[in-house]
């Protein structure tokens, strides 16, 4: 059982050597494909074996690693870290299905996304603050390489963009990182990198500050939060479908992931002292970029600008320090992760087929693909919160939890959800109905437009039906992420 | 006398003697054998150090060995050894063969190796020397090539000055401890703050730290390719080693830290700006020499065994990535019509996908990313410095580093991400150019996975 964990996280990068070697296409897609569906079914099964009733983590390795700077390998997984793990996966599996047509260099485009599967995996298993920070920034080179090389137009640009910003957020966190190994050492003699060793602690409240300012910056740049925000939207823009895929449903995360996993049990009370000036971007977040994303006529960038809003749910939820807001920060997590796959998909076939992503060159699209019609409608409504559907449960468990501490904070917040059903449905309809702007010339060329192929509906299957379970039979997984929430919590 | 304690440098330089000889009495046509030959030489040194008893002094007490300069002369010897590897093929394309390039890459080792064993003032002054004239003639060894000679004259003329300083420096340390040994000496008095000021300024002329930076962007960019690798490596891992050792004899100074401060702050900013307007990647390569001049010299701020543990770990493994940097620059100038200009990288992926992965990987490693070797020794820098709560430190090489990763990108970028416009012949690499990338690029990765393989070897 634990070493399946590590074969699951390893299994990827091994695949990618494999891809970069053998250099054949049939073969790279073949492989990235049964590679992560096996690491899908590991995690299910691990997902699914999950003690929920024991304290602590499980599936645990450590092994020793650099015993001189007191680092080890040590992985193991709480119910929030093996429900990201299992929607990572997921995700991965989707986002290979859909890249099944790529033809533009196929076999370095799938050893990077294997690469980066490994990357992501290891970030939400990682129990080592030196292991998570390799991890962390392993997925930087790959990701870069998939915006520079598969982009749209303005791709190096976004690419730049992209690795600046996010290099700049992840060396405070190495300074953070730093700074408690080092108060750890001048403390007790020892000097360690484990996770475990530094949740014992009690810091004095200057190292909290410092360390959640610190931590805070990098996790901030990654969410992104509002101020640090502007890379997402030119990433998502030039990045192509895949690529936006596991950017809006796995790298986002690892921003959030790390408030929860880092910033809250390490530095309490740093993050309760935070917590206005946290609502406060949230707020700004949610509504802000919700407005930004109504006045937007790229489809693509209205996605990432939703990203943001819905991003700020998870922030809002994350400190408003009550069981029910933080499960359902942690349930918009892997909710939101599911609905911006599909959103991203829906966004990339049309990109595939009519060669834009401007609401201006679309319009009466449901009459030519029907199908892709319905799951896109499905994929939006997920985004939006609509009952039945994961993102609500989410919703609403971060709502009820915020209002019962903070009842003008979750109000405010509340226009957020009301703002997103608007930029949705006035984007729905004019890609898809408005059939009034379908001009002759359109008319004709859009004639021949073949609907979503098997691999697409594949994909969108994965993901959708997973969001349908998640929204209506919510209970295993709310039981399964409350088992971070309430340590995390100090319960 | 105890002939066991330089072994390693009887090694080499009977290794010397030997390929003057051969050289006296063959022709251009084997230069090929001879570089083989002295690049052999190097590893035969290195063998000798397993025979070495340590610690031991030698030569009337100015010579020392202790396990950690053994270390030290282990990391130059393989150094030299790559550095050689990859050179010959390139002067036979550029057709500058000079016989003379097989041994004086090994003079100026012999000449560092001496130095990082020194402890005393005269022998580090005579050894700095024997290093530097041998590099002096070695920039200047594309003899039709004018920025070559203008590369070498400016070396020269600045690196006089360094010798001065450093001969000036040990006349005051002389005339205040009585003594050219270097020892504790606790007196604070101007004339030994004096010695010291110049001592590290001589030191850092070497290092190439602002504001004694002036000749690197030159001497690197007229230097040939090769020299210009070995220029970034082999000294700079001497020059820190000995560093290391004066630092136990000043720290106490209070003007020390300040003084190291100074011109690791200087390097970092003023390297990391301008590079950003350098159009040629091997002046911005310069530029990054001297950058990571001022990370370095950060590892020099206290006397604290972790920071300096840091500081040797990170330099030993820059000096791999920037020997590797080089030798990918070489390969690529030996084709007709190549410029260094950042225009004729573009595309380069397109053409030759492992160079120009290789060119990233190591440039990737510079920046600090991980699993690049360089991140552990840049985290270990870090923690080194939070650790003796020098913040402000700490947080300018974290913007540092964070500012560097803008023109580093940018070469990557051309590599990568942009079409070529000019077109070349295909690059060919030789085998000893494919052995220094292979073992550089390996080492950059099986350390940064494992460090500890090297990290627990030095010991302070």
């Amino acid at each position: 059982m634990e070493n399946l964990l590590n074969i699951a996280i390893f299994l990827p990068l091994l695949a990618a050597i494999l891809v970069g070697i053998v250099r054949n296409e049939k073969f790279s897609k073949v492989v990235s494909l049964s590679i992560s569906s096996v690491v899908f079914f590991i995690m299910l099964y691990l997902f699914l074996n999950f003690d929920w009733s024991a304290q602590g983590f499980q599936y645990v390795t450590k092994l020793n690693w650099i015993p001189s700077l007191g680092i080890s390998y040590h992985v193991g997984v709480d119910g929030m870290a093996i429900s990201l793990l299992l929607m990572t996966s997921l995700v991965f599996v989707s986002a290979f299905l859909w890249s099944l047509k790529i033809e533009d260099r196929p076999n370095l485009y799938f050893a990077l996304f294997l690469a980066l599967e490994t990357a992501c995996l290891g970030v939400f298993s990682a129990l080592d603050l030196f292991l998570f920070y390799l991890f962390w920034e392993g997925m930087l080179i790959p990701m870069y390489f998939i915006i520079g090389l598969w982009g749209h137009d303005r791709k190096v640009y976004a690419a730049n963009k992209f690795f600046v910003y996010t290099f700049f957020g992840s060396v405070f966190l190495l300074l953070g990182l730093a700074s408690i190994v080092v108060y750890g050492y001048i403390m007790t003699g020892t000097i360690s990198f484990d996770y475990t060793f530094h949740m014992a602690f009690s810091y004095p409240m200057f190292l909290q500050i410092a360390g959640f300012l610190l931590f805070g910056l990098g996790f901030a740049v990654k969410i992104p939060m509002w101020p640090v925000h502007t890379w997402l939207p030119d990433a998502h823009v030039e990045a192509p479908t895949a690529g936006s895929i596991v950017l809006a449903a796995v790298l986002l995360k690892m921003g959030t992931y790390g408030f929860v996993r880092y910033s809250l049990p390490l530095f309490p009370d740093a993050s309760k002292y935070f917590i206005p000036l946290i609502f406060f971007l949230s707020l700004v977040a949610i509504i802000y970029t919700a407005m930004m994303a109504i006045a937007q006529t790229h489809i693509k960038r209205l996605i990432a600008y939703s990203s943001i809003s819905h991003m700020g749910v998870v922030t809002l939820g994350t400190f408003a320090m009550d069981l029910n807001a933080l499960n359902g920060a942690i349930y918009m997590m892997i909710a939101h992760g599911l609905s911006s796959a599909a959103l991203f998909m829906s966004a990339g076939f049309i990109y595939d087929r009519v060669h834009s992503y401007h609401m201006d060159d679309l319009g009466g699209l449901a009459r030519y693909v029907p199908k892709l019609a319905v799951l896109f409608m499905i994929s939006g409504l997920a985004g939006i919160g609509f009952p039945g559907l994961a993102g609500f449960v989410a919703e609403f468990l971060v709502f009820l939890g915020t209002y019962k501490n903070f009842p003008v904070w979750a109000f405010i917040a509340g226009v957020g959800i009301v703002l997103s059903a608007a930029y949705f449905l006035y984007m729905y309809k004019r890609v898809m109905f408005e059939e009034e702007t379908l001009s002759e010339y359109r008319l004709e060329k859009w004639k021949h437009l073949k609907d979503l192929e098997l691999h697409h509906m594949l994909s969108f299957i994965l993901i959708i039906a997973s969001a349908f379970i998640m929204g209506l039979y919510p209970y295993p997984f709310v039981k399964i992420i409350e088992h971070t929430s309430r340590y995390v919590l100090g319960g | 006398m105890n002939w066991n304690a330089v072994i390693p440098e009887l090694v080499l330089a009977l290794g010397i003697l030997l390929v003057f000889v051969l050289d006296l009495f063959s022709d251009k046509k084997h230069y090929r054998l001879l570089s083989v030959i002295s690049a052999l030489v190097p590893i035969a040194s290195l063998i000798s150090l397993l025979f070495v008893q340590y610690p031991a002094r030698t030569l009337f007490d100015l010579f020392e060995v202790n396990a950690l300069n053994l270390l030290g002369k282990a990391i130059l010897y393989i150094l030299t050894s790559l550095a050689i590897f990859s050179m010959h093929d390139y002067y036979e394309k550029k057709g500058s063969v000079y016989t003379e390039l097989s041994y004086l890459p090994l003079l100026s080792t012999l000449g560092l190796s001496i130095l990082i064993s020194s402890v005393n003032l005269v022998l580090v002054f005579v050894s700095l020397e024997l290093a530097s004239i041998g590099m002096y003639v070695m920039v200047s060894l594309l003899r039709d090539d004018y920025l070559s000679k203008e590369a070498s004259y400016k070396y020269l003329m600045i690196g006089s000055v360094g010798t001065s300083m450093l001969a000036l420096g040990s006349v005051f340390y002389y005339a205040s401890t009585g003594s050219f040994f270097l020892k504790e000496y606790r007196d604070e008095n101007s004339l030994f703050l004096l010695s010291m000021f110049l001592l590290l300024s001589a030191l850092a002329l070497k290092a190439s730290a602002v504001p004694y930076h002036f000749w690197t962007p030159d001497a690197y960019e007229g230097a040939p390719t090769p020299i210009t690798g070995y220029l970034s490596s082999v000294p700079k891992v001497a020059l820190y080693f000995l560093l290391v050792e004066l630092l136990g004899y000043f720290y106490h100074l209070k003007q020390w830290l300040i003084l190291v401060a100074i011109l690791s702050i200087l390097s970092m900013f003023y390297a990391n700006f301008v590079a950003y307007t350098q159009r040629s990647v091997k002046r911005l390569m310069a530029y990054s020499t001297i950058a990571h001049a001022g990370y370095f010299l950060l590892g020099l701020s206290l006397a604290d065994p972790q920071l300096q543990k840091a500081l040797l770990f990170y330099v030993s493994l820059y000096a791999f990535a920037s020997l590797g940097t080089f030798t990918i620059m070489s390969v690529l100038e030996k084709r007709s019509g190549f410029s260094h200009h950042i225009l004729d990288y573009r595309g380069l992926y397109k053409d030759h996908p492992i160079l120009a992965s290789l060119f990233a990987l190591f440039l990737f490693a510079f920046i600090g990313i991980p699993p690049m070797a360089l991140f552990v020794g840049k985290l270990t820098l870090f923690m080194g410095l939070v650790n003796n709560m020098l913040l402000p430190l700490a947080i300018a090489l974290v913007l540092a580093s964070i500012l560097s990763a803008g023109y580093y990108l940018r070469v990557v970028v051309s590599l990568f991400l942009q079409e070529g416009e000019k077109r070349f012949p295909p690059a060919k690499v030789s085998g000893g150019e494919a052995l220094t990338l292979l073992l550089c690029s390996l080492l950059m990765v099986l350390l940064g996975i494992f460090p500890n393989l090297l990290y627990d070897l030095i010991k302070l």
